[in-house]
């Protein structure tokens, strides 16, 4: 009798974390690269429109070439270029970091939207013949998760590595919390902040990847449904500590997952629509918990610019 | 004598923007010796320092460290040759422990590092430094000397042949700046040439074994042994003849730091008929810009001058924000001119003839980036209603009446605060705050980074507040500036107020207090 | 009025710019196009996108249709912004203020229009500004950002209008593809499907004067501009932060709320799942570009409303994709608040240093 009981919960619980770990990787690569940014002193708000190019470049890439190695380096290729982009905007041109990254999100949406529709003509979405290769059927359950999937806590692990355990992370460090310090022993914070977004930029290549090709196997425009800016709440929500925003990210996974499993079994019961709106609704109170927790509000001051004296 | 200098520039130039910070200094100076730089604020002094370690590149000179020429502007090169920099404004992460914060200047040494190892490394540093640190405390966390020790100690981490300090005592104790001058002559006894931007003469003449004088972004004087000089001609130098004809003696005294005991404070005023300040006991919620107060009690009459004198951090910030409703009282009772504001906003207490200025004329006295008139504004503004109507021009008319009447020098009432020089933008914010109907005025480092010009200007223009009635509360940490205008000066230590005292003040007797060592 | 001179050729310049990145980008996207069968050049794009706002017959029309709430929302989004905040939650303050017109003017069905417009009116200002007050208390109380808050709120507000428009209001004779109210009443109607009208026009410059005066004329104005570069500063000159920073969010709630009625009761007459999903960034957009001035956002709403028309020209009657204008405006907005040119910083110090000596 309990064996039966046992064999019939597990497959819930395992459905469970599939769902959850589905949902999080990307939202938790997108969160490391939103990590490297704010160490760096740059709230980074252009992580949605990052993300969603690496999943259309991703898409277009197997689309075309057949090759899931041609389509994640479109994407990373691409991810970095609109890193270095809003490097350019942001410490060149010194513009304001929270609009620049809102621009650059638009441009991200508008322009997969746009690729979409100049290549294939409709704005349909774009399915791919195949998706990442799986950790298949020696795991189980859990076979159908990407390789992406078991990548993230390594990647997790070294960003921890690199941030707190270098002199490199140290150095960043300084970058974005006083610039000065860092060029007073030879740092050079906007050489820092480039690697950084980078870096970031190839992480979120990596996030939208995973989103497209990790278990759906398409690309519908605005699919990363604001995964990016629930990416940038995790940061603020983990004190830009990458285990601690990680974690922050796989709540937020969590509370996704739950919506997703609420729908199932409630059925008609719970409206569709208003399920979907958890995630966003724990994201704001996080974002609350964490500013009642430590005394909020923002890191570079209004209109402006990181202190360098 | 001959052999190679430790350190020498040679008509070094530096401009920002069309302002000239530097021209054509050169200097070199001897190995193995206590070098003192001095000057006035904007004479140049951080300038010159940061362009000998590297962060400044001038657009014309040389700079050469142990004999060897170096390129200018580059920091590792200049680390690399032997020079380090403590700031002046320190230059450590306040997020960071004290093990971080050495190790990222380090160099060398592993990629990785585990936290035991750095503590292992760096606590020996440190010990054989004698800076007494928890290797795991936050450098946010630290009192404001064991601050500078810390800073001191990063500078140290590599093999140090040149260490500029810049201007290390102003933010000291009495107290604090003997153990730092027992530490520099330990580093000087083993090798180290040793580069002190001073302003106070008093200190140069303590410690140093040549003197530079720089006035105006030139070199005046030096280096020439301390021997050589003394405290007047040194003041000549450092103030020049032209604003010196502007000073009373005591006031030059004042500047340059030159006094030994203490200038008696101006004409004793007549007894006050009845305070226009008075706290009561007051306590404080703890906040966390700094210590909480505890127990304090304070007056200031009509037409008296009360100094604030503390080594910075030790509440006097947490006083001046109580005062402007900042900060929540947990008990006590604070009165302006007989009315209890206790509980009133801020914005009454001004109506009642409170006025503040702030510690930061940058980020709490102006909005640099907006017009002057509406940066002079904004103290009327708040005491009419949200949507009273206004008419800008007329703003702006009276306006550049006030700053014309404070001799503020600018080109339009609209152009963005932040184009204003320091001493400029401090008259804009006096213009503000020091009105008719000011009864009590709040002056926190009223001159700080402020020119010999500009900062006699605020004194007289605080003096003549006093002539008129004002009570005005002075904080600085500038003991020499606060014996010369205070008609009393009180000492807070840790939130407390440790001791009251009457001119003629004595130095011993203060400085024991700012440390605690009165009971 | 120098000073306004460098702001309005530096929004120009860097307006080109963002041009110059699309035309680089329609190159790139004109040419993949080919696959589809439809290539296009940069050029007959741009091209395109003039006729679409101004050349064609009726194009005027057009973009002044688009302009009109465009410049509503905007005036509050600057206001907003001049406050020191970044509400960026316009999109959702739009849809909330939309969606409780609808509930009112669809509830109260038979009723007299001299009761029911101005009834709706309220409930979608009231919308708007309740939408903008939850962030606003959490960032003021609690300090709590607000840039995160008031986006999700344009999600969460998207999934209202979904939920909404496939429940209660739905519309029972629409087929089960697009997701919509009842048509709003003849008699309720502001507008017809033009979207120029009288009241239109006179809620507009009602709006424009109001909102110039209160910026320019009154002691909120000048304080709250105050607060948004130095909010510090003003807090140590007495002034109750909370309260400029709320009624700065209100308020631009509130005109968004109205923005949203307009649509709905005007041009558009129903409640339609996803509409105008770039109107708040739009309206942003364009009070970045006025340099949060009210008169120059008036002005910049025609451009960006000629930007709008255009996006419905091009599909329709071109068959060019009409994502163009979402990366046009995306564009201007990375550009928009930039400072200087890498070089140039050495003039401005030059200029800066001049003007205030001694």
């Amino acid at each position: 009798m309990r064996s039966a009981l046992r064999r019939d919960r597990e497959p819930k619980v395992d459905q469970f974390v599939i769902e959850t770990l589905r949902y999080g990787t990307p939202l938790v690569y997108v969160t490391m690269a939103g990590v490297l940014a704010s160490r760096s002193g740059i709230w980074h708000l252009g992580l949605e429109g990052l993300m969603i190019v690496g999943c259309c470049a991703s898409v277009i890439g197997v689309v075309e070439t057949q090759s899931i190695v041609v389509g994640l380096g479109l994407a990373i290729v691409l991810c970095v270029l609109g890193s270095v982009l809003l490097w350019f905007v942001i410490e060149k041109l010194r513009a304001n970091p929270i609009i620049a990254g809102l621009g650059l999100t638009g441009l991200g949406l508008g322009g997969t939207d746009l690729a979409v529709q100049s290549i294939y003509g409709s704005q349909a979405s774009v399915n791919a013949p195949f998706g990442l290769p799986r950790l298949g059927p020696a795991f189980g359950p859990y076979g159908v998760l990407s390789v992406l999937v078991v990548l993230m806590p390594i990647i997790v692990f070294a960003l921890w590595l690199l941030l707190r355990r270098t002199r490199f992370g140290l150095r960043l460090a300084a970058s974005g919390e006083h610039p000065f310090a860092a060029r007073s022993v030879g740092a050079k914070p906007p050489r820092l902040r480039l690697i950084a977004l980078c870096l970031g930029g190839v992480l979120c290549a990596l996030g939208g990847t995973e989103l497209a090709l990790g278990s759906l196997q398409i690309f519908a425009y605005g699919m990363t449904a604001g995964r990016g800016f629930m990416g940038f709440s995790a940061v603020i929500f983990g004190a830009a500590h990458p285990i601690g925003s990680a974690a922050a990210a796989l709540f937020f996974a969590v509370v996704g997952a739950l919506g997703i499993r609420a729908q199932l079994i409630f059925g008609d019961q719970v409206p569709h629509d208003l399920l979907l709106t958890l995630p966003y609704i724990a994201t704001v109170a996080g974002v609350w918990l964490s500013g009642r927790l430590r005394g909020g509000a923002r890191a570079a001051a209004t209109f402006g610019e990181l202190r360098d004296y | 004598m001959n052999g190679e200098s430790a350190l020498a520039c040679r008509d070094v130039t530096v401009h920002y923007g069309d302002v000239a910070a530097l021209v054509g200094v050169s200097v070199a100076f001897r190995p193995g010796m206590i070098h003192a730089v001095v000057g006035q604020n904007g004479a140049g002094k951080t300038t010159f320092a940061r362009v000998a370690a590297g962060l400044v590149k001038p657009v014309a000179g040389t700079l050469s460290i142990g004999g060897c020429e170096v390129p200018t502007g580059n920091v590792n090169l200049a680390r690399a040759a032997g020079v380090e920099l403590v700031h002046q404004s320190f230059a450590l992460p306040p997020s960071f422990t004290v093990a971080e914060a050495m190790e990222f200047g380090a160099t060398g040494g592993g990629a990785i590092y585990s936290r035991r190892r750095l503590e292992a490394r760096w606590g020996r540093h440190l010990a054989s430094l004698g800076v007494k640190v928890r290797l795991r405390d936050r450098i946010r966390d630290l009192a404001v000397e064991l601050q500078q020790g810390v800073e001191i100690a990063r500078a140290l981490v590599t093999e140090a042949k040149v260490l500029i300090l810049d201007e290390p005592t102003a933010v000291l104790s009495p107290a604090g700046i003997d153990t730092l001058f027992a530490r520099l002559r330990g580093l000087k006894a083993a090798g180290v040439t040793i580069v002190l931007i001073l302003h106070k003469i008093r200190e140069v003449l303590a410690i140093a074994d040549t003197v530079t004088v720089l006035r105006g972004g030139r070199l005046v004087e030096g280096p020439i042994a301390t021997a050589d000089t003394n405290a007047s001609q040194l003041a000549h130098s450092i103030v020049g003849s032209e604003e010196e004809k502007k000073l009373t003696g005591a006031d030059e005294a004042a500047l340059v730091g030159a006094s030994e005991a203490v200038a008696s404070a101006a004409a004793p005023s007549a007894r006050a008929a009845s305070a226009i300040l008075e706290l009561r006991d007051v306590n404080t919620r703890p906040d966390p810009e700094g210590p909480t107060l505890g127990d304090v009690s304070l007056t200031v009459g009509r037409g008296e001058i009360v100094g604030i004198a503390g080594v910075e951090g030790n509440g006097q910030r947490t006083l001046v924000r109580t005062l402007s409703d900042l900060t929540e009282l947990q008990s006590g009772r604070i009165v302006i001119a007989g009315i209890d504001v206790t509980h009133t906003p801020l914005r009454d207490r001004r109506a009642a003839g409170l006025r503040v200025i702030p510690f930061e004329r940058n980020s709490e006295g102006l909005s640099l980036s907006s017009a002057l008139w509406e940066n002079w504004s904004a103290r009327k503004l708040l005491f009419d209603r949200l949507l009273a109507p206004i008419s800008p021009s007329r703003l702006r008319k009276e306006c550049a009446e006030a700053l014309d009447a404070w001799d503020v020098r600018y080109a339009t009432t609209t152009q963005p605060a932040g184009s204003l020089s320091g001493g400029n933008a401090q008259k804009l914010i006096l213009s503000r705050e020091v009105d008719p109907a000011a009864n009590l005025i709040i002056a926190a480092q009223p001159t700080r980074g402020l020119d010999v010009g500009a900062t006699a200007f605020v004194w007289r223009s605080l003096r003549e507040a006093r002539a008129r009635g004002c009570g005005i509360l002075f904080i600085s940490s500038d003991l020499d500036e606060l014996f010369d205008i205070s008609d009393r000066l009180v000492v807070m230590l840790s939130g407390r107020i440790v001791g009251e005292f009457r001119p003629p003040y004595r130095l011993g007797d203060v400085g024991a207090a700012m440390t605690g060592a009165l009971a | 009025m120098k000073t306004r001179l460098i702001a309005v050729l530096r929004a120009l310049a860097f307006v080109l710019l963002a041009l110059v990145l699309c035309g680089v980008i329609f190159e790139f996207a004109g040419r993949a196009a080919s696959t589809a069968g439809n290539p296009y050049s940069a050029i007959l794009m741009f091209q395109s996108i003039a006729e679409g706002a101004i050349l064609n017959r009726g194009a005027w029309q057009d973009s002044l249709r688009w302009a009109l709430p465009l410049f509503i929302t905007a005036s509050g989004v600057a206001i907003s912004f001049r406050c020191g905040y970044f509400n960026v939650g316009a999109q959702g303050q739009f849809y909330v203020g939309a969606i409780a017109a609808t509930f009112v003017v669809d509830g109260m069905r038979g009723a007299p229009a001299a009761l029911v417009i101005p009834l709706t009116f309220v409930a979608g200002i009231l919308g708007g500004a309740v939408w903008a007050l939850w962030p606003g208390v959490l960032r003021v109380k609690s300090g709590t950002d607000e840039v995160i808050t008031t986006l999700m709120g344009n999600f969460i507000a998207g999934l209202l209008l979904v939920y909404v428009t496939a429940g209660i209001l739905k519309d029972p004779s629409g087929t089960g593809q697009v997701m919509a109210s009842r048509p709003v009443a003849a008699a309720y109607r502001i507008s017809t499907s033009s979207g120029l009208s009288p009241t239109i026009i006179v809620i507009a410059v009602i709006v424009g004067v109001a909102m110039w005066l209160l910026v320019n004329r009154t002691a909120f104005g000048v304080l709250s501009s105050l607060a948004g570069r130095n909010p510090i500063m003003v807090v140590w000159q007495g002034a109750r932060l909370s309260r400029l920073g709320l009624a700065g969010f209100v308020l631009s709630g509130g005109l968004a709320g109205l923005a949203g009625t307009v649509e709905v009761l005007g041009p558009n007459g129903r409640l339609v799942s996803g509409f105008l999903p770039t109107h708040g960034f739009t309206a942003i957009l364009i009070a970045l570009v006025a340099s949060l001035s009210i008169a120059g956002t008036a002005i910049v709403s025609l451009f960006f409303g000629g930007l709008a028309a255009a996006g419905l020209y091009l599909p329709v009657l071109v068959g060019l994709p009409a994502a163009a204008i979402d990366i046009i405006n995306a564009a201007i907005a990375l550009f928009i608040t930039a400072r200087t040119w890498p070089g140039l910083e050495r003039l401005f110090k030059h200029r800066a240093a001049a003007a205030g000596g001694g």
